[in-house]
């Protein structure tokens, strides 16, 4: 038995002595916790913890298999993401107790607050007082108990699960009903609180999903190449294709999704240019050996950052929205060029795992596919906040791509239009994230990077709280960044453009006091390695691809990846389409196409006067538009439009 | 974006350790907010005297600041009782039987000011809780109640006069210490404005201050105000509020921003965290229960 006295250790000193504990098989008293945060977190041991006293946010938070005991209360986020084990306190909890649950059992023998058990996947979430507001808040499966009063609206938007109440139902969330619990459910219940020594004799409830908002009522025809009105040039206000996009709304009763991104022209990189004429610079392939490319990111707090062969990343993308094929070959890829890929929404593979030397692995709001043991084995973490395709919006994937596989890697039913939630259950505010990054840094001994990902709304305002609360660096999305699927208008008309976004990315930091020094990753309509130079000039440590590197790899730019029945086997979960696609070839020329980036960053950077990529400036930069002159602050000299048409003809 | 905290302790004319136990509960919940930290206390009121304090800055701009208070201080007959420079603001107890608002309104242009009340003191400036405490000696605070504040400042800038608590422009001895965000802000400060009230900052929780302070001044008790802010206010809010002898809180319906209270026979906490509550009793583990959504109460001073 090791004890640890809070009194005398810091939480992540003692945090670090319960995992050595763990691993020795031994179990742990934890002494004076005076409801600090983080108590146990990342212990992936089967041993006792006894926490003596009250214990603060996530308690027990993305573990497995352990059994904690907590004496009296604890605060927000109870056993955050637990695989499997047992968590039981004796107080209270408070908000969001046994979220993201993913098998544990987990046992309030007072009152919970908000949100009990909110988006978890499975085990059993028991409250033996009452629950506060929203409990079962889209939860996905598993099952809550509560004894006392269900608090208002209980199972607000679930899609799976049950929720059986003993006491009063003080009122039904939207799309949750009354639904009949036979004998041999009871018997179990029963057995399962008599497990843990909780006597009831009252009569039980049962609260499943309604069935009636799993899916849209109406899927959307199939429509034309380039079907949004936007897209076109053609002149006429209502012209064809406002004509289509009102017929089809007209047919479905709502907004229409989509794949890729916005498709009006806005401000972009091919409205500024380099101050130097680099129409003959050099085609000498030595060029690479050159120039440094080389680039780290992410040891802003002092853990291992990532080493990247030149200053571009494979933007998140989602296994669930992509193919494991096409997923496959974006690993490969990354690795033949030295650079990181990550996982986006929805799980990581160990296939994947295997291919990518750096695999960054994000979070996002539903918690879709998230466990403690990826998280251990990833190169760093990324918490989506949202992307600049729809900012302010969680992910959507329609039921044709919510196969069998896909609902097991996200613990989610199969067969729904998966509507992920805008908002993380526990980030409701700058304060709340600064205690959700350590609760990720005490899972992974604060020793790899964790970012942000950021689409481009209030940049200004985001990139400064990004940089206070501590992360290490910040994916930012422009509104050119593309989707597996989001409302088309959205796609259209909110956020910022990738230029104002980095702008203001920029100038923010030097308003408060820090300029460069949170690194920012910058995509959002990256086409070539000259934008990405660009991009870097404008103050960017390094820009991801999405888009790009998928037409690189096969895409035909349908703009149906929404549809779940790509023809080339990139945006499906079907099979008989997936089977189309070949993942060695294809990782081949993404590869290929990375390398091009490559060369033109290292070209350009010769053609500049550099030796280092990273020394380009604004100062090389001039602006072709007044509009772009306008975002970026960059001299506005039209005569070098003469000298670039070629190039920018290319562009638009 | 931010950490509250507040104390009230019981018995008849009490002067317990206010100060020292708001620096503890702050420290406790600094992680939420490490940009400023600020504190409202409330001294023993004296019969026809009027606790002021400003922000100044430094040096010569100071000093012309100051001079201009003064000016003003005299034109409205207000005799100065007693002064002291400290950090970046300067503090004064006048003599003043006037009207109070006018008062305020009047100093308001003339300089950035931070509080009045018969009672009340506000202390806020940048750094921690014990950054502030070196500076305005917090800690020799003794009295019955005060409530405080971390700040993480998210839209407007770093800067002592952005920071928590806030006073209740115009009113008297009237505090807040809020976190969350008022989402019908212009529409409730037009409403004010239009009846006169004025507003020293575009922050919301100065509009919270100024709501409740003005429910009180038409005679209705706190907690009735406390009751109607929840349905007048949209937003995500906790907020705690203090008068010269009652402190109170409320909690939006959506509950997305924390609190948690402890009371027992000797003294009434409310903070963000549990782990602020703890610092008052070290070693201990407390009974403590968190709001309903959709709440507010209060507590009233023996007296
Ligand atoms: C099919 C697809 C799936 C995506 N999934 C995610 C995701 O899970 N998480 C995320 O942060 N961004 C996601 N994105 C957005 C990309 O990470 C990136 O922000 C965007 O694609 C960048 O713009 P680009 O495509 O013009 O390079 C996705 C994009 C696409 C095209």
């Amino acid at each position: 038995m090791a004890t640890i006295d809070l009194a005398k250790l810091s939480v992540r000193e003692a945090n670090e002595l319960i995992r050595k504990a763990g691993a020795a098989g031994e179990d742990v008293d934890v002494l004076n916790p005076d409801a600090k945060h983080h108590i146990g977190v990342g212990l992936v041991h089967d041993v006792n913890v006894h926490v003596r006293g009250s214990a603060g946010y996530f308690c027990a938070g993305l573990t497995d298999t352990a059994r904690f005991e907590v004496d009296n209360n604890v605060g927000w986020g109870l056993a955050d993401n637990m695989l499997g084990g047992t968590a039981i306190v004796h107080g209270n909890a408070g908000a969001i107790a046994g979220v993201a649950n993913r098998g544990a059992d987990i046992i309030v023998h007072g009152n919970v607050g908000s949100r009990a058990g909110q988006v978890m996947k499975a085990g059993n979430l028991i409250c033996v007082g009452n629950a506060s507001f929203m409990a079962g808040y889209i939860m996905y499966g598993g099952r809550i108990i509560i004894l006392g009063e269900s608090g208002e609206q209980v199972g607000q938007d679930m899609t799976g699960g049950d929720i059986i109440v003993g006491g009063r139902i003080n009122s039904m969330g939207k799309d949750a009903a009354l639904t009949d619990l036979d004998q041999a459910d009871k018997d179990e219940i029963l057995e399962l609180l008599e497990r843990y020594k909780i006597s009831f004799n009252g009569t039980l409830q049962r609260i499943a999903n309604d069935g009636k908002q799993l899916r849209y009522s109406r899927n959307e025809p199939r429509v034309r190449n380039i079907p949004f009105f936007e897209a076109t040039g053609e002149a006429g206000y209502w012209n064809e294709k406002v004509l289509e996009d009102i017929h089809i709304k007209s047919q479905i009763g709502r907004y229409r999704i989509r794949g890729y991104g916005t498709t009006r022209p806005l401000p972009h990189f091919g409205d500024i240019a380099f101050r130097k004429d680099l129409s003959n610079i050099e085609t000498d392939p030595k060029v690479l050996e050159k120039i440094n490319l080389k680039t780290k990111i992410g040891d802003r707090m002092g853990g291992k950052p990532l080493e990247l062969s030149m200053p571009v990343m494979i933007a998140p993308m989602s296994y669930g929205a992509l193919s494991k094929s096409a997923k496959l070959a974006l690993a490969t890829a990354s690795r033949l060029s030295g650079i990181s890929e990550n996982t986006g929404e929805g799980g990581m593979m160990d296939e994947q795992r295997a291919e990518a030397d750096l695999l960054i692995y994000q979070c996002l709001s539903g918690r879709l596919g998230w466990s403690i043991h990826d998280m251990q084995r990833a190169d760093a973490l990324e918490i989506y906040i949202s992307q600049g395709a729809k900012p302010g919006l969680g992910g959507q994937l329609m039921a044709n791509k919510v196969t069998e596989q896909i609902a097991k890697i996200r613990g989610i039913p199969a067969g729904i239009d998966l509507r992920s939630p805008s908002r993380h259950p526990d980030v409701l505010g700058a304060d709340d994230l600064v205690i959700k990054i350590e609760e990720f840094r005490e899972a992974t001994g604060y020793r790899i990077p964790v970012s942000v990902k950021l689409g481009a709304g209030r940049v200004r305002d985001d990139i400064k709280i990004a940089c206070k609360d501590g992360f290490d660096y910040v994916s930012l999305d422009g509104l050119q960044g593309s989707t597996g699927a989001a409302g088309n208008e959205v796609l259209e008309f909110v956020g910022i453009p990738t230029l104002a976004a980095i702008t203001e990315a920029v100038d923010a930091l030097v308003e408060i006091g820090h300029p460069g020094e949170l690194p920012i990753v910058l995509m959002g309509g990256i086409k070539t390695g000259v934008d990405a130079a660009k991009a870097l000039a404008l103050g960017a440590s390094a820009v991801a691809v999405g888009t790009s590197a998928l037409i690189a790899g096969g895409c035909i730019s349908c703009l149906q990846c929404h549809v779940g029945k790509c023809v080339v086997g990139i945006a499906t979960q079907d099979p008989e389409h997936e089977k189309r696609y070949n993942i060695s070839a294809e990782a081949q020329n993404i590869h290929h196409y990375l390398e091009s980036l490559r060369w033109q960053l290292a070209a350009i950077t010769e053609g500049l006067g550099y030796d280092d990529v990273h020394k380009i400036s604004r100062d090389d930069l001039v602006a072709l538009t007044p509009e772009a002159a306008q975002i970026t602050g960059l001299p506005y000299v039209p005569e070098y439009r003469e000298r670039d048409r070629d190039l920018l003809s290319e562009a638009s | 974006m931010c950490g509250i905290a507040g104390v009230m302790y019981k018995g008849d004319g009490v002067e317990a350790d206010v100060g020292k136990a708001l620096i503890a509960m702050l420290d406790g919940c600094q992680h939420r907010g490490p940009d400023s930290t600020g504190f409202a206390l409330y001294h023993d009121a004296e019969p026809g005297e009027l606790r002021l304090r400003f922000f100044v800055g430094e040096k010569e701009q100071a000093e012309t600041t100051i001079a201009e208070i003064q000016d003003k201080l005299a034109e409205f007959q207000a005799e100065l009782v007693k002064e002291e420079r400290i950090g970046s603001t300067y503090a004064i107890i006048i003599r003043f039987t006037g009207d109070i608002q006018k008062l305020a309104y009047a100093m308001e242009h003339a300089a950035k000011l931070v509080s009045i009340g018969e009672s009340l003191d506000i202390i806020k400036d940048l750094g921690g809780a014990f950054d502030v405490d070196d500076v305005y000696h917090v800690r020799d605070f003794t009295g019955s109640h005060g409530i405080g504040h971390v700040r993480l400042a998210t839209e407007s800038d770093v800067a002592p006069e952005a920071s928590h608590p806030f006073w209740a422009t115009g009113f008297a001895d009237v505090s807040i210490v809020h976190n969350g965000q008022i989402t019908n802000y212009y529409k409730l400060r037009r409403r004010l404005e239009k009846r006169g009230f004025e507003f020293n900052t575009a922050n919301d929780s100065e509009l919270v201050a100024v709501y409740l302070a003005d429910k009180l001044s038409q005679g209705i008790p706190l907690k009735e105000a406390l009751g109607t802010s929840i349905d007048d206010l949209d937003g995500t809010f906790s907020f705690l509020v203090s008068t010269k002898d009652e402190i109170g809180y409320a909690k939006d319906r959506l509950a997305a921003k924390p609190m948690v209270k402890f009371e027992n026979d000797d003294l009434i906490a409310i903070a963000s965290e549990e782990v602020s509550l703890n610092r008052l009793f070290p070693g201990h583990a407390l009974n403590t229960s968190e709001p309903s959504p959709g709440t507010f109460d209060t507590w009233q001073r023996s007296t």
